[in-house]
């Protein structure tokens, strides 16, 4: 190996400066990367850049100078360097996908360059336990309610032109990995009229689906058993699944590029002013006002609080609890403020099994009546599969362990009954996630609060945040910097239908 | 002269002693009688000598429109922090109104001093409470940047000045502007009596601040709390302005040819820095680039030397400084109630605070030179006196007061008119603390319009 890479300097040396060398490097997949200023596809640069290198040696050599003078770089203020900045128009705190999405966002709709100054707040930079990196990647756009097919289909059309949007210059193109392979529902007989209707609506929305009946199926899937199926429905285009970390990446690094600043620390109070009013029915309101808002260091007892205009949560599994620190939810019970943020982490496992002889290249995300679910992933005939389980069986949310016995119990023998292929297969791996579950009717809450005056809440999208995060994150910057919703009206997802106590049901929901 | 002096020194124990429950109270009616007082300065029979003679101070009709400026000025100072600084510990309140106050005599000694080294002392003395108030009270961390930026222009601009005086001190017997005027200084030919002309008024241009050396104004402005930066804008930047004046006299015949590149400068100024306003986010820094803008034709309007160029510099320095100071004290307004100096995220708040609107109306009109306010009265006049003596500087001033105008009405659009963000529908409606403190600016620039000849200077 050496002995090659030796060859190859020679050669560059002989070539000249200016000749291209061709430099291969392998790259570990997936999660692990703390270093986002690598590249963003899976394959390693394929040329050296002069400027990179150029940067990189120019920091080594001053450090070098640096050490080399005399003097030591003591100094009596002793700042903690990581700590943000003191002052900031809007922090988000969260820094998935959907708190990156609206940073850039908001930085792409400002008309200035600094128009406003965003910080985002996230408490793990390792994103161990963050919905966005542990979900299955899926985006479809088969939902019965049309502000989440249009959702869908601006957030499919901004990852196919996702370079116009999130590439930086001199730097990697960024390569989603998104497979088109579309989502194909099951129905059986007793849902079949919902599954009519949802097509009529998606249809109308503009989105490419096409009902199949069961002998259609199993002419296009052969290896699909359609005992019981009595009507299927098929995704045509900007369906299917992509790298969510890489989705990820992709905005942080374009959002840092355009100023964006990120703080890793933990959000644990806010210092908020509290103006009392009295409504026209003689209800006592308490109408808060966000001023600053604690961030912890992590490891360490140093906080700073960061004075702010806009807090923007977007926390995911965790934002009911974030919600908490505010005073939301813990007052009198038939107020205003006693109705807490219905957002909850819950627990979801994903199972990677690896079959031989399974479906081929064109398998599309199947998702049974059931609930079960599987889709390809990679090359090598692995798939990863999954259910959701039922209500009284929710696991407990402390942790992010693994129940191997739900896959032999619930996943395995429906997964087998569909497709007889997966009778014989072999559990390489597993892991599980958090949905950020609205358990009031498992739709995003988008907007702000009634009762905190510039909190805006961007959460609770219970498992499809994830392929709605470019259209949200445009929705809540246009919201913020516009006043309202320009391009998507997602009036109904505000917090009114929470306080009114009318849930806006989502049919299809896995 | 004493009989103002006096009481604002004793305001200082009165700080001290004071019980904490009306400290800001009595600052503020003490500092309003002391400025209700000052405007018997204003009172002067003649129009050419020196009134309220002292064996250190006097006035003239220069000085007077400056020293009750800076009378008028401490009241609405105390106003405008008592909001922001009512958080602090009672002792750090005293602290504040203490470096306040201590301000307020710097600069009525520098404006009324006669002797120029006591003028030059007193210019130093005040960058000391300034420097204070910014680095202690300001609201980031760039604060020491901007303290950094702002002490050692000013004082590297005014070294070569002390070196200078020192050296008239030598060679005319006295520094008394009293007589300063007619000792006429001959033989100024060589190249040194060139390097002492520079030295003379560098100091000055760096605090009006001149285009080339302005990069302290905005950090000093946008990181100062409120009330530094109306003492910035309305006084501090004036005091380069009223020093060039006394200087200029005892320069000629030198100002003739040597006055060109600073000329070229000061007018080239007015438009880059009225185009940086365009594409400002930051409301403060908008307000302290259009500093930079106005204080440009005051420098011309000095630097040319004729009697309309040195009124109207003088006309527009009083109406700046108010108008300044105004537009700060707004946008201080809109920072107390969202936290925030960008524009884009505090807009359409006609809807929410209309007494508020009506306010930023008169002040940015006010900013653009909307006739028949004093600040038309004195661009006008610089103008005119430009375009007599070049034609060509009508190109830049014209372009100068068009950008002017855009962005003064861009300030107005963006914050009052435009679609209101949720975030800001409920906000805390205005004080009276508020209304009255803009009133109070805005109040005499509008008498001003009926009475202009007390802030005319010199001129027949």
């Amino acid at each position: 190996m050496s002995a090659w890479r030796r060859l190859h300097v020679k050669m560059r040396v002989i070539r000249g400066f200016l000749a291209s060398t061709w430099v291969t490097q392998r790259h570990s997949c997936r999660c692990g990367h703390l270093n986002f200023c690598r590249s963003l596809s899976t394959g390693g640069p394929l040329r050296n850049d002069f400027f990179k290198e150029l940067e990189a040696s120019l920091a080594a050599m001053r450090k070098k100078a640096a050490d080399a003078l005399p003097g030591s770089s003591w100094s009596p203020l002793e700042i903690n360097p990581n700590l943000p900045p003191e002052r900031a128009d809007i922090v988000i705190i969260g820094g998935g996908v959907m708190g990156w999405s609206i940073a850039y966002w908001l930085k792409q709709k400002e008309m200035v360059r600094e128009g406003v100054r965003v910080i985002v707040v996230e408490r793990d930079p390792t994103y161990s336990q963050a919905s966005t990196v542990l979900s299955a990647g899926g985006i479809r756009q088969q939902f019965s309610l049309p502000e989440n097919i249009h959702l869908s289909l601006a957030s499919a059309d901004f990852m196919r032109n996702i370079n116009e949007h999130l590439g930086v210059v001199n730097e990697d193109p960024v390569d989603l990995q998104f497979n088109h392979s579309g989502y194909l529902f099951l129905a059986s007989e007793d849902v079949a009229h919902i599954m009519e209707k949802n097509y009529e609506t998606q249809r109308y929305a503009g989105a490419k689906v096409s009902l199949l009946s069961p002998t259609q199926v199993k002419e296009k899937f052969p290896w699909i058993n359609t005992e019981d199926v009595a009507l299927a429905s098929y995704g045509l285009e900007n369906e299917g699944w992509f790298d969510p970390w890489t989705l990820l990446n992709a905005f942080r690094r374009k959002a840092i590029s355009m100023g964006v600043t990120q703080c890793c620390g933990e959000v644990t109070d806010f210092k908020y002013v509290t103006n009392v009013m009295m409504t026209a029915d003689g209800e006592r309101m308490e109408m808060k006002r966000i001023k600053y808002v604690k961030v912890q260091m992590p490891n360490g007892l140093e906080y700073q609080p960061v004075e702010c205009a806009i807090v923007v949560n977007a926390a995911g599994a965790f934002s009911g609890k974030l919600a908490e620190m505010m005073g939301i939810g813990l007052g009198p019970k038939n107020s205003i403020s006693g109705i807490p943020v219905p957002v909850e982490p819950r627990k979801r496992y994903v199972y990677v099994v690896h079959c031989p002889n399974g479906p081929g290249l064109d398998t599309p995300f199947l998702i049974d009546y059931s609930g079960v679910y599987f889709r390809r992933e990679g090359l090598g005939g692995n798939y990863i599969a999954g259910v959701s389980p039922e209500e009284v069986e929710e696991p407990e949310t402390s942790n992010l362990e693994v129940d191997h016995q739900f896959f032999e119990d619930k996943v395995w023998p429906r997964l087998a009954l569909r497709v007889p292929a997966f009778e014989k297969l072999k559990v390489t791996s597993a892991w599980a996630g958090f949905y950020d579950y609205n358990t009031f009717d498992q739709n995003g809450i988008i907007g702000i609060h009634p009762l905190v005056n510039n909190m805006y809440f961007a959460t609770g999208f219970s498992g499809h945040g994830l392929q709605h995060s470019p259209a949200v994150g445009r929705a809540v910057s246009e919201l913020i910097l516009d006043g309202n919703f320009k391009t998507l009206d997602l009036s109904n997802f505000s917090f009114r239908r929470i306080l009114t106590q009318e849930p806006m049901l989502e049919r299809n929901i896995v | 002269m004493l009989k103002i002096l006096i009481p604002t020194i004793m305001l200082l124990p009165t700080i001290w002693f004071v019980p904490p429950k009306q400290l800001w109270s009595s600052a503020l009616i003490y500092s309003l009688m002391i400025a209700f007082s000052s405007l018997i300065w204003l009172k002067t029979p003649v129009d050419t000598g020196w009134s309220f003679l002292n064996l250190y101070m006097a006035t003239d009709s220069l000085s007077t429109p400056l020293l009750v400026l800076t009378c008028w000025l401490l009241p609405l100072m105390i106003l405008a922090s008592q909001n922001h600084a009512s958080a602090e510990p009672i002792n750090r309140q005293r602290a504040y109104i203490m470096l306040l106050t201590t301000l307020q005599i710097f600069l009525i000694l520098a404006f009324s001093a006669t002797e120029l080294i006591m003028f030059y002392v007193m210019f130093e003395a005040t960058l000391i409470p300034t420097l204070i108030i910014i680095t202690r009270w300001g609201n980031q961390t760039e604060r020491l940047n901007a303290g950094t930026y702002f002490l050692f222009y000013t004082l590297a601009g005014s070294l070569p000045l002390l070196v200078a005086l020192l050296l008239l001190q030598n060679s005319a017997g006295t520094l008394s502007l009293t007589t300063l005027h007619y000792t006429p200084l001959s033989h100024l030919t060589s190249y040194a009596h060139k390097l002492w002309w520079a030295a003379c008024v560098l100091a000055f241009l760096v605090k009006m601040p001149l285009y080339g050396a302005h990069l302290w104004l905005p950090k000093a402005h946008v990181e100062a709390p409120i009330a530094g930066s109306m003492i910035l804008a309305a006084v501090l930047l004036k005091l380069g302005g009223y020093g060039m004046m006394r200087v200029m006299t005892m320069l000629e015949p030198l100002t003739k040819e040597l006055s060109y590149p600073f000329i070229a400068f000061a007018l080239w100024g007015i438009i880059m820095t009225g185009s940086i306003c365009l594409r400002q986010t930051d409301l403060k820094s908008m307000i302290a680039y259009s500093s930079v803008s106005h204080m440009g034709l005051v420098a011309a309007g000095i630097l040319i030397q004729t009697p309309w160029g040195s009124t109207g510099a003088l006309i527009l320095m009083i109406a700046h400084g108010l108008t300044s100071s105004a537009l700060f004290c707004l946008a201080n307004t809109n920072y107390e109630r969202t936290h925030s100096r960008t524009m884009l995220l505090a807009r359409g708040l006609q809807m929410v605070l209309p007494l508020m609107a009506a306010w930023w109306f008169i002040a940015s009109l006010a900013n653009l030179a909307l006739p028949p306010l004093p600040n038309l009265m004195g661009e006008l006049m610089i103008i005119s006196s430009l375009f007599g003596w070049s034609p060509w500087t009508l190109l830049l001033t014209g372009i100068g007061t068009l950008i002017t105008a855009g962005y003064s009405l861009y300030m107005f659009l963006m914050t009052q008119r435009g679609p209101l963000p949720p975030h800001i529908i409920a906000l805390d409606p205005s004080y009276s603390r508020e209304n009255l403190l803009i009133f109070l600016h805005l109040l005499p620039l509008l008498l001003m319009m009926f009475k202009p000849e007390l802030i005319w200077g010199w001129a027949a």
